[in-house]
C-alpha cells in the first residue's frame, strides 16, 4: 500500500509514497454514551521516514511539518487543509479531506543505527466543522 | 468460521467471510454490582480487512462504515441495524441482531508493509433498546 499525505497552506507540504509508513483514521466518540453522542471528533495518526536528499535532489517536506506543529493558535495558519490517500492495485482505497486540521502531536525520532529519520503526524479536524470531513474511496486512480 | 456483516440504515453495507477477521460480542453490566443490575448495555468489536478492488470489480463496502461513523448524533440515520453471523459446517452458530447499532469508536490502520488495511469498528445497542437485541444461532444455515 501507499499513502499520499498533502497540505496546503501558507507552504504546500507534499509526502509520496517513498516516505510515508502508515496512516491510522479514528472516529472518537466517548465509550460510555448510551445512545449516539454529539461530542465526535476525528483524528489521523501518519507515520513517515524523513529522508536525506541526494544527487542533489530537493530536501523532502518534512521540516514544513515541524514548522506547522510549532504554528502558534493566535495564528490562522495553524488550521490548513489536509488531504490523505491510500492507494494499492491503481486504486484509491481510502481518500480523507480535513479542510480545517490542526496539530494535536508531532515527534521526529533519530538514532545513529538508522540512516532515515522517522515522524509521527496526529492531526485532528477542528471540533465544529466535522460535517466537512469527506471520506471517499473505492475508485481508480 | 465465517463472519459475516451486514448493515442496513440509509443504505446496505455488507461484508463477507473474506473481509471480516473477528467479531466480540460482549454485555456490560457493572462489575460492582452486589444483586442483579437493570444497567445492561451491549457492545460488539468487529475487525475487518479493507481490500483493494482488482480486476474491476467493485470496492468494498468498508469506506461507507467510515462515513457511518461520522454521521452526527442530531442524524436518525446514526442508528442503524447490524446482523452478525457466525457460519460453520453448515450450520449458523450465532446470529446476533442489533437493531438500534451506534458506532462509539471506528479506526483504519494502513502500513506499507501489508497490501489490506486494518478497521476496528466498534457498535452498541442503545441502552433503552435493549429489549430489542436478538441473540440467536444453533440452526442449520447455507
Amino acid at each position: 500500500m501507499g499513502f499520499t499525505l498533502k497540505v496546503e497552506g501558507p507552504s504546500n507540504i507534499e509526502l509520496g509514497t517513498i516516505s510515508i509508513i502508515g496512516v491510522k483514521f479514528r472516529t472518537d466518540i466517548p465509550h460510555d454514551s448510551n445512545a449516539r453522542s454529539t461530542d465526535m471528533g476525528s483524528t489521523v495518526e501518519i507515520t513517515g521516514k524523513i529522508l536525506t536528499a541526494v544527487d542533489g535532489d530537493p530536501f523532502d517536506s518534512t521540516r514544513q511539518l515541524g514548522l506547522w506543529a510549532l504554528v502558534p493558535a493566535e495564528k490562522s495558519d495553524c488550521y490548513r487543509k489536509a488531504s490523505i490517500e491510500v492507494i494499492a492495485a491503481s486504486q484509491v482505497v481510502r481518500k480523507y479531506t480535513y479542510p480545517n486540521a490542526f496539530v494535536v502531536d508531532y515527534k521526529e525520532q533519530y538514532g545513529d543505527t538508522e540512516g532515515v529519520g522517522t515522524f509521527t503526524l496526529i492531526i485532528k479536524q477542528k471540533k465544529d466543522k466535522m460535517a466537512q470531513v469527506a471520506v471517499e474511496g473505492g475508485y481508480s486512480i | 468460521m465465517g463472519l459475516r456483516v451486514k448493515i442496513e440504515g440509509s443504505e446496505s453495507i455488507n461484508l463477507p467471510e473474506t473481509s471480516i477477521m473477528t467479531v466480540d460480542f460482549g454485555a456490560d453490566i457493572p462489575h460492582d454490582s452486589n444483586a442483579r443490575s437493570t444497567d445492561l448495555g451491549s457492545t460488539v468489536l468487529i475487525t475487518g480487512k479493507i481490500l483493494a478492488a482488482v480486476d474491476g470489480e467493485a470496492a468494498d463496502d468498508t469506506s461507507k462504515i467510515a462515513r457511518w461513523s461520522l454521521v452526527p448524533a442530531e442524524n436518525s440515520d446514526c442508528y442503524r441495524n447490524v446482523q452478525i453471523d457466525v457460519v460453520n459446517a453448515s450450520q449458523v452458530v450465532r446470529q446476533i441482531t442489533v437493531p438500534n447499532a451506534f458506532v462509539i469508536d471506528y479506526e483504519e490502520d494502513f502500513t506499507d508493509e501489508t497490501g489490506a488495511g486494518v478497521f476496528r469498528l466498534l457498535i452498541k445497542q442503545k441502552k433503552d433498546k435493549m429489549v430489542n437485541l436478538k441473540f440467536e444461532g444453533g440452526f442449520s444455515g447455507e
